[in-house]
């Protein structure tokens, strides 16, 4: 049976249908000491004093620590930037940072002690908005003596962008839509909590962390403490759902520190409130202006986008720079000018979120082709049509060509639900493209041992937190060695065993990482043919086991292969280069809205995804799906609220709802479009964040038709629509 | 406090103080961290476990509440090693992504089968209602419960 | 000194055991589901010196039963038990949808009807229905026993007429003469469990009248008063919700018109199609 497309069973699967897999929080270490941190509800404030006194007589209290007892100065940390110090210093930016950490023997003990510590504080202004960070008169958010050298420095944004082509300003077209869109503040919420160890070991210190890019956490925590990367050791347990919240870090070089400092293995689990402060999308405001000619191509798309970041950097800018640079989509244009700011705010930093900036500017950018397809009487189908390049053609004129018919999603989608069909009251149907830039300069390393006895190992960084790395790259492996995938073992998430790997994130490692396996397994097959020479009465057709016995003998031995892939880093691209694939998804739905109440039904949902090869379709439909209803969530219904003083209003599951099983489309279907025309395995792309791009346009189109108005802000709430439709029949009495 | 109380089977005596949730007795005391630990009120099903045979969110329950009383949890549904048709449903129709979710999931799933032994796809829905997951789209994991009930899991004994 | 939170929990056997356990501890909280108490001692929104567990207390029951001209609930009752009594479900539809809708599954297995009204939230979703179906609540205390109607129980958020020391006993249901029909209906945010934008249960009966139970409209449960044979009644000048993170007042007024409407007519339609109670 072949390996390569088979929906070969998970592994791990069983691990966690059995409650066997450990989790990060799962991990017990011996004589290990509870952490609980300590920060203020308000946003943005000066610290005057804190009282840890009464807190210490906490029995079992074995340190409270603030920022006068880090090293002077304060250590910084960040992927990026190092502007974040491992506690608040003087000042806090944003509800939930930490200003005290407290260690005890229990977490009993430590959160009585949090409850005691008393923080003598001034609450000071906040901005919490885009327009309040764009005021040249709001208070800035980071010093400006820590942004030397940046002319930015005075203000609150943290970098600016223009990218583009052609001549927008003198661009002629027969119509223009122009509108503005806002894209909510939402979070990831895993369904694991973030939870930290660290410890100190012979080496140095080693750090437990459920990150989705154990050599960024490495090197970032060897960073704020001075220490060399050798000396740190980051273990990896798989995440409990990752989506970006778990790829930078956040309290791991503290707590590096903590164990360092006392000596002893610390342990700091988040609750789901803590955890919603830590981690979230950057919301986004845009305007777009986009020109069409009579028959729908489009002359010029002219766009401005605010994302409005968090206090600290984390890996904001990267967000904007990559999502603004292919805001235009999957399509041509004569002309293109986009204008990206990140700004700086006091809130929660974002960070990473499937889709990395993408599903704002798509739906954006989707949207105006829906509304122009409409004033032109063109088929929203039949106007994407006219603007999609061909395969193999340049539509963004500095960047990598379309790389797939990407036509055929369209055409896939828009059958799965009936496009073509009449409409009964109430209902609407919608549709969307969307596409990402995967990876572009990075690097994956790839280890393969060929045991004595026949069986294989896989080492390698990538982090399996559900999409199934593991078991793709066992295939691999399988495939490339001709060896039973029960008689490989892969190991991951060791930075002392595992070699390096730029991340697990832009839906780059089944590519990446698959293509360093493939190249280790090359290596290693290339040494077997040596050693086949080399050995008397050895031929090709030998078993492994056996040729390694004659080849050996009594001393035993293995084989060991190691393989590399990445793309190049360009000095001169503003993204550091181009994109090494595209990822394409085409969401269509129909939806009914009942007139009413505004409430939404979402009757069908039709994926089709542009893959190159499914390694294991099973995998990559789960993936598609769960990224789809992903969308749901911030399209219909995912919003952090935040209160005057910055306090996130909706925090925990409560009142921030995610889309639970009865809320998930009556029908869905995921199609998989595989041409082999990939740069990875098999002809294989990356996958998994489409859904967060599509969806929203899609049903944002839909509910718009179904009820008659024409909303522009997420989430598309009941009482939002309702209102909506409101207003329109007051307008029109 | 010292508490008796079964646990998947077994008695078992525990220290603990009277505001620990079962749920944090369950995983620091008796170390079976199968059960997991997410929003702690009660909304997203990651702490389920069978109390008595009935699926509670063990956050929602004081421990001293279970003297006497009988408690299942993920790690006490496989027999002697092998997975019930439950979990071996949830295995091969993909339903398992970063797999956080799942022992709530499974124990749910356990608790409605053996309740409603056929259970129509609205109904598999309304029973997995308080268990959120946040990888997948749910259907594999309706699938899976459809599966398993076709296979019989909810003739089984509990 | 400072200390650990120190909480003390009694599981007393009888009436006596737990009035003296109260009169002794008079911010005890009581427990019987906990689904509502351990959430709000988690969040520190709560926290008494003791915990007193209901469940073991002989006289408060746990069964439902038909006692006279009535059906009564006990306090230790749970929501699923509630859902799958009979009786309720032929007698009091609308009860059990609105039970159904309490949560989840794991909810509703530890939950009590008892613990849902004495919370006194006003989006208390069995509310609408108890108090359209014209419950009353049997109280206990030290002192003796009394019944009051349920819509005079609530006081406000949070808040009921249970004295110090008082508990519910029971919730009796007055089986109707004539033929009924009921129905509930609710607004949320998602398809999922969600609390209630909106919540009310509409009973009608064939001699004419109609009576409405309101839920997350004001600061308590209320009852409207009406006839169905005569132009429906604007419920909105009964109504006084606020602004929350869930709704705004606006739309939770719109929405009540098209709930009342919808409610009364399935009402209507259940009532046409029952059989004469014995």
């Amino acid at each position: 049976m072949p390996i390569i497309g088979s929906s070969l069973s998970r592994l791990g699967a069983v691990e966690r249908v059995t409650g066997a897999q450990q989790y990060a929080a799962d991990i017990r270490l011996d004589n290990a000491l509870q952490v609980k941190l300590v920060s203020l509800q308000c946003a943005h404030a000066r610290i005057r004093a804190i009282e840890t006194a009464e807190a210490a007589r906490v029995p079992g209290v074995r340190g409270i620590f603030t920022a006068e007892d880090l090293p002077q100065p304060v250590p910084r940390f960040g992927p990026v930037v190092a502007d974040r110090p491992l506690l608040a210093e003087g000042e806090t930016r944003f509800s939930g940072e930490p200003v005290a950490v407290v260690v005890a023997d229990t977490h009993d003990a430590a959160a009585a002690a949090a409850r005691l510590v008393r923080v003598d504080f001034a609450e000071l202004p906040a901005v919490l908005t885009v327009a309040s960070a764009l005021d040249p008169n709001a208070p800035l958010v980071q010093d400006p003596a820590k942004r030397a050298r940046d002319p930015l420095a005075r203000t609150n944004i943290l970098q600016q962008w223009q990218f583009g082509w052609g001549q927008v300003d003198s661009a002629k077209a027969t119509l223009v839509v122009e509108n503005d869109y806002a894209f909510p503040m939402v979070t990831h919420f895993a369904i694991e909590p973030h939870a930290f160890l660290a410890a100190p070991d012979a080496n140095g210190v080693v750090v437990w962390s459920p990150t989705q890019h154990p050599y960024v956490l490495q090197r970032v925590v060897a960073s704020a403490l001075t220490l060399p990367i050798a000396r740190v050791r980051v273990i990896a347990p798989d995440p409990g759902g990752g989506f970006g919240g778990k790829g930078w870090p956040k309290f791991e070089p503290l707590m590096a520190w903590l164990a360092l400092t006392l000596n002893r293995p610390v342990r700091l689990v988040l609750t789901l409130e803590e955890t919603f402060q830590a981690a979230r999308r950057a919301s986004a405001r845009i305007h777009a202006r986009t020109g069409f000619t009579g028959e729908g191509r489009i002359v010029f798309q002219d766009l401005e986008a605010d994302f409005l970041l968090g206090a600290y950097a984390d890996i904001g800018a990267r967000v904007v720079s990559k999502a603004s640079y292919s805001a235009c989509g999957p399509y041509r244009a004569e002309h293109a000018r986009i204008v990206a700011r990140a700004l700086l705010s006091h809130t929660t930093p974002s960070t990473a979120f499937r889709g990395f900036g993408t599903p704002q500017a798509s739906w954006a950018v989707e949207s105006q082709l829906n509304e122009a397809a409409a004033a032109l009487g063109i088929d929203p189908v039949e106007i994407r049509r006219r603007n999609l390049p061909e395969k193999g053609e340049a539509f963004n004129p500095h960047d990598t060509p379309a790389d797939g018919e990407w036509t055929t999603a369209l055409t896939k989608a828009a059958a799965a639900v009936h496009w073509d069909s009449p409409l009964a009251p109430n209902r609407g149907r919608g549709i969307s493209l969307g596409l990402k830039s995967s990876s572009t300069a990075s690097r994956s390393i790839a280890i393969v041992r060929l045991h004595f006895d026949g069986s294989a190992s896989v080492l390698c960084g990538t982090s399996d937190m559900g999409q199934g790395a593991r078991t793709v790259l066992v295939q691999i492996a399988a495939q490339e060695l001709g060896i039973e995938p029960d008689r490989i073992a892969i190991v991951m998430g060791d930075t002392s065993v595992v070699p390096f790997d730029s991340s697990t994130s832009a839906s780059r490692s089944t590519v990446f990482m698959g293509n360093a396996v493939i190249d280790a397994c090359a290596s290693v097959k290339a040494q077997v043919r040596q050693i086949v020479e080399a050995t008397p009465g050895a031929s090709r057709d030998m078993p492994y086991a056996d040729l390694l016995a004659a080849h050996f003998g009594p001393p035993r031995g293995e084989v060991i292969g190691i393989g590399e892939a990445g793309n190049r880093y360009e000095p001169g691209h503003p993204l550091g280069g181009r994109a090494a694939f595209w990822e394409l998804m085409c969401a269509a739905c129909e939806v009914e809205v009942d007139p009413e109440t505004g409430e939404v039904t979402v009757h069908t949902l039709a994926l089709a995804s542009d893959v190159g090869k499914a390694l294991n379709p099973h995998q990559v439909e789960a993936q598609d799906e769960g990224a789809a209803v992903m969308g749901l969530g911030h399209t219909l219904m995912e919003q952090l609220v935040l209160g005057a003083d910055g306090r996130i209003l909706n925090l925990g599951s409560l009142d921030y709802r995610i889309p639970s099983i009865k809320d998930v489309p009556l029908e869905l279907h995921s199609a998989l479009i595989e041409n082999a025309d990939g740069p990875g395995p098999y002809g294989s792309k990356g996958a998994g964040e489409g859904g967060t791009l599509a969806v929203a346009a899609a049903i944002g189109a839909a509910v718009n038709h179904a009820a008659g108005v024409t909303i522009r802000d997420l989430p598309l709430t009941p009482e939002k629509i309702w209102m909506a439709r409101n207003a329109n029949r007051r307008l029109g009495d | 406090m010292t508490i008796v109380l079964t646990v998947n089977g077994s008695p078992r005596t525990v220290e603990c103080k009277p505001h620990h949730s079962l749920l944090e007795v369950l995983r620091e005391r008796l170390s079976l961290t199968g059960t997991k630990e997410c929003c702690d009120e009660g909304e997203c099903g990651a702490c389920t476990v069978l109390l008595n045979g009935r699926a509670v969110d063990a956050c929602l329950v004081l421990a001293v509440e279970c003297e006497g009383e009988t408690v299942q949890t993920i790690e006490g549904l496989a027999e002697n090693g092998r997975l019930d048709p439950l979990q071996q449903a949830f295995v091969e129709t993909g339903a398992v992504q970063c797999g956080f979710c799942i022992p709530g999931m499974i124990v749910a799933a356990r608790y409605l089968l053996s309740t409603n032994p056929h259970p129509s796809e609205d109904e598999i829905k309304e029973g997995l209602a308080g268990n959120l997951c946040r990888c997948a789209g749910y259907s594999r994991i309706v699938s899976a419960v459809s599966l398993a009930a076709e296979r019989g899991q909810g003739q089984r004994q509990d | 000194m400072a200390t650990e939170r120190r909480l003390e929990y009694a599981r007393p056997e009888s009436l006596d055991e737990l009035f003296g356990l109260l009169r002794a501890h008079p911010d005890a909280r009581l427990l019987a589901g906990g689904t509502d108490l351990l959430v709000r001692l988690r969040k520190g929104a709560d926290l008494p010196s003791m915990v007193v567990d209901l469940k073991r207390v002989a006289e408060v029951r746990h069964d439902i039963a038909r006692i006279g001209g009535f059906i009564r609930i006990g306090a230790r009752a749970v929501i699923t038990d509630v859902v799958g009594d009979k009786s309720l479900r032929e007698r009091f539809p609308a009860l059990v949808e609105a039970a159904l809708v309490v949560g989840s599954v794991q909810i509703r297995n530890r939950a009590t009807i008892a613990g849902n009204i004495c919370n006194a939230s006003p989006a208390a979703d069995t509310a609408p229905a108890l108090v359209a179906y014209d419950a009353s609540v049997n109280l206990i205390g030290p002192e003796g026993s009394r019944a009051l109607p349920l819509e005079q129980f609530f006081i406000g958020p949070g808040r009921t007429m249970l004295a110090t020391g008082e508990i519910v006993a029971s919730i009796d249901l007055p089986l109707p003469d004539g033929r009924t029909g009921s129905a509930f209906g609710r607004l949320t945010r998602r398809h999922g469990v969600d609390l209630a934008i909106v919540s009310l249960c509409c009973v009608t009966h064939d001699s004419g009248t109609a009576r409405f139970g309101f839920g997350a409209v004001g600061p308590r449960p209320f009852a409207v008063n009406t006839r169905w044979d005569a132009p429906l009644e604007d419920m909105r000048g009964h109504a006084s919700p606020i602004s929350d993170l869930r709704a705004g007042a606006e739309y939770r007024i719109a929405m009540l018109p098209v709930l009342t409407r919808r409610t009364l007519n399935t009402a209507l339609d259940r009532m046409r199609h029952a059989h004469t109670s014995p």
